[in-house]
């Protein structure tokens, strides 16, 4: 658990972040606090949180709170993160399944801080879709649930 | 006897002593001689009646002095009056030039007779000067009176055209009666007239003329924007530089939405456009909800199953 981000626990906090988080990348990180994987991707989180500040916004979601969006984003494994960019949702493509959210935490701060600088770049360019820089040997493997089955 | 170098003819000679008795020597010298006296008659008509005049480029004039090999001033100035052929008849008057003259018609051989009239006598010159003071002061008068008549002649344009601008605002403003009532008429106009002195009369500028009854009375006012809308301006301007085609680039960031506002999302099941993933979920919401209206309490467990830790 970090002391540092901070946290949002209804989705008006988040439609606020949302909209209010101007010309930076919004991460929304869903997941419970007490969960471990949670934890080591919170660390990370709150230790890059300021060499990043002029480029990203973090905050962290308890997916017990808001309901609406863990079924609006498929949330279905935690630690998920999120990307938003001025409103717009951005893809990253990590080798895995799925596009729209990183699942799991990273293996270090510096994975992190070059996904959201890719992010970044990608976004002022007008990319909604970006490639990730981590290496996919780092990036957690999971099996996506399918969907009404 | 040697060479020697004539001035007259502008020839060096080799034949000495006899080279001034030959024709063409003394014909030269006749003709210069017929030219330089021409000069001295009109100086020696000025003795008697000095003419003062305003200066003029032409005043600095210089004359060549063939017995003194100089050249010489011809009227005296001072850069304002000048005195014609003054120059000439003071050189002509000093004792060099008396030596040289006579030096000159030794050596050329001249006729003896012409050489009083390139020299000046002392008599000569006293009239002069004193027939020069007279002058002067005679020229002085005259100037004086010209400036006293353009003077005239400027005051009386000038109320010339102050009289016509009083009629003119007369007909033109009958109004200023009521704005001014504690003036006279005269004095309206008169201050209206005197507003459009201008800086050679010293008059005051119109920016800092006091203005009685306008703006004062609503206070301090401020020039400029305030520090708010300046602090805008600065954001703004930082936003002009962000690249114009990035993500969202018109989002509008101040929007109120409602309660069922949804985020412009991708979604995982949903391999068509943004727009296509909420009007998704909205159906699975109505249909959810449908389902729970149906069934009963029992199924609010079945949320919780969805999630679980990730696989690591």
């Amino acid at each position: 658990m970090s002391l540092f981000l901070p946290k949002l626990s209804c989705k008006k906090d988040i439609d606020d972040a949302i909209k209010s988080v101007a010309e930076k990348v919004l991460v929304l990180r869903f997941g419970r606090d007490e969960d471990s994987v949670c934890l080591q991707l919170d660390e990370i989180l709150s230790k890059t949180a300021h060499d990043l500040s002029n480029m990203a916004s973090i905050y962290l979601v308890d997916v017990d709170t808001v309901p609406v969006y863990t079924r609006y984003f498929d949330i279905s494994f935690i630690p998920s993160t999120v990307f938003f960019f001025n409103g717009q949702h951005m893809k990253v493509d990590y080798g895995s399944p799925d596009h729209t959210k990183f699942v799991g935490s990273f293996k270090t701060k510096q994975d992190f801080m070059d996904l959201i600088e890719v992010i970044y770049r990608g976004a002022m360019r007008g990319k909604l879709i970006v490639q990730s820089p981590i290496d996919p040997r780092n990036v957690p493997k999971y099996d996506l649930l399918y969907h009404d089955i | 006897m040697g060479a020697f170098y004539c001035s007259i003819c502008r020839k060096t000679d080799f034949s000495g002593k006899g080279h001034i008795y030959g024709k063409s020597h003394q014909s030269k010298l006749k003709v210069i001689l017929v030219k330089f006296t021409e000069k001295v008659k009109e100086a020696r008509r000025t003795i008697k009646n000095p003419q003062v005049e305003k200066y003029s480029p032409h005043h600095e004039e210089k004359f060549w002095c063939y017995c003194c090999a100089l050249e010489v001033q011809k009227h005296v100035t001072d850069s304002n009056i000048s005195v014609l052929y003054g120059g000439l008849l003071e050189h002509m008057s000093t004792p060099e030039h008396r030596t040289n003259t006579h030096k000159f018609w030794w050596d050329n051989k001249a006729e003896p007779k012409l050489r009083d009239k390139f020299i000046i006598t002392e008599e000569e010159t006293e009239r002069f000067k004193s027939e020069v003071s007279k002058a002067l002061e005679q020229f002085e008068e005259k100037e004086d009176v010209l400036i006293k008549q353009q003077a005239a002649a400027i005051r009386s344009q000038e109320q010339h055209r102050l009289e016509v601008l009083q009629s003119l605002l007369e007909v033109c403003f009958p109004g200023m009666l009521q704005a001014y009532p504690y003036l006279s008429t005269q004095e309206q106009i008169n201050r209206i007239c005197y507003f459009s002195g201008n800086v050679h009369t010293g008059a005051v500028p119109p920016w800092l003329l006091e203005e009685p009854d306008e703006a004062s009375s609503s206070g301090q006012q401020e020039m400029g924007p305030s520090l708010q809308e300046f602090l805008k301006h600065k954001e703004q301007e930082k936003l002009k530089k962000l690249p114009p085609n990035r993500v969202g680039a018109n989002f509008d960031h101040g929007s109120h939405t409602d309660a069922n506002w949804l985020p412009s999302f991708g979604r995982v099941w949903n391999s068509g456009r943004r727009w296509q993933s909420r009007h998704q979920f909205r159906e699975e919401e109505a249909k959810t909800r449908g389902k729970r209206k149906r069934e009963d309490v029992g199924k609010a467990t079945k949320k919780q199953k969805d999630l679980s830790n990730g696989e690591l």
